[in-house]
């Protein structure tokens, strides 16, 4: 199975390094789509199928939590694994995401965070087999 | 200038530059050479329990560098302005995100607006104003200044001291 993934980060670099990372992790990646925002990310999830969100916090014109609130209040998108990426520190905000079913990343990240994070949320079967 | 919160800000600034980009930095010792002056600069906002902002100021040569090496980049110096520019505002955002629970407590909730480059690209602190902390670094071939300026006192309980 292939996973179509959407990276949604207001940083362009930010975007390429988390691709970089998931090209490298060895995951059977399908589509890669980008979003700048959560509003972007919202309209590339109606339009678009996506196995795999990842998304920072804060961000212009809608941030990560707004999104997540959006995506867990619409049935079509509320099943969708999502991993936010970000610098977060508040323990308070975090929990309230991981309260959500949402996993976190701490920024700066290693790829091997990136690949078992996605690993746990999505199981070892979308991997290609040399990364197992 | 506070001495705890200057050191727990230079410990962010070299465990982000070598996490996020490979980038070794240590305390500059007696002023920056000549050539490492001419800097890029970005600022960020944030509000929350404290409120205020940080400007960071990096070599051009080592700004090209920390692209280069976020993106993977082959040839540093063939990416544009634009792509520098991001990934200097990338890097305070992370050194920001970082820093504030250490001096605002862990449970703390902050806002962290786009960070920005200023208007002429102004190198150096000067404008910024007065600031609460700073951290200045020998990284790589050029030097990192970071400057944090506070609109209030840092609470006695967030403080790592």
């Amino acid at each position: 199975m292939a996973v179509n993934v959407l990276i949604v980060d207001d940083s362009a670099v930010m975007r390429a390094m988390i691709q970089k990372t998931m090209k490298l992790s060895g995951l059977q990646l399908g589509e890669i789509h980008q979003a700048a925002n959560g509003r972007e990310g919202l309209e590339t999830l109606e339009r678009q199928w996506i196995d795999l969100v990842i998304a920072d916090i804060n961000m212009p014109v809608m941030t990560g939590e707004e999104m997540i609130e959006h995506m867990q209040a619409n049935p079509n998108l509320k099943t969708i694994a999502t991993i936010v990426i970000s610098t977060e520190g508040s323990q308070t905000r975090i929990d309230r995401l991981q309260g959500k079913g949402v996993r976190f990343i701490h920024k700066p990240f290693s790829p091997e965070m990136v690949r078992d994070t996605v690993k746990e949320v999505l199981g070892s079967e979308v991997f290609h087999e040399r990364s197992h | 200038m506070n001495a705890v919160t200057s050191s727990i800000l230079s410990d962010v600034v070299v465990d982000t530059l070598e996490k996020l980009a490979f980038l070794f930095a240590a305390p500059l010792e007696g002023p920056a050479p000549e050539e490492t002056r001419e800097l890029a600069t970005v600022r960020v906002r944030f509000s929350g329990p404290i409120c205020g902002g940080m400007q960071l100021s990096l070599s051009r040569p080592v700004l090209a560098e920390l692209a280069g090496n976020m993106l993977g980049a082959d040839d540093a110096s063939a990416l544009s302005p634009d792509e520098q520019h991001d990934a200097l505002r990338e890097l305070v955002n992370v050194i920001c995100g970082n820093l504030l629970p250490l001096i605002g407590g862990n449970n703390a909730e902050f806002h962290i607006q786009t960070p920005f480059i200023p208007a002429g690209d102004a190198s150096g602190a000067g404008e910024f104003g007065p600031t609460n902390a700073a951290s200045n670094l020998s990284v790589e071939s050029g030097i990192c200044l970071v400057a944090l300026q506070l609109d209030g006192p840092v609470p006695a309980e967030g403080a790592r001291s």
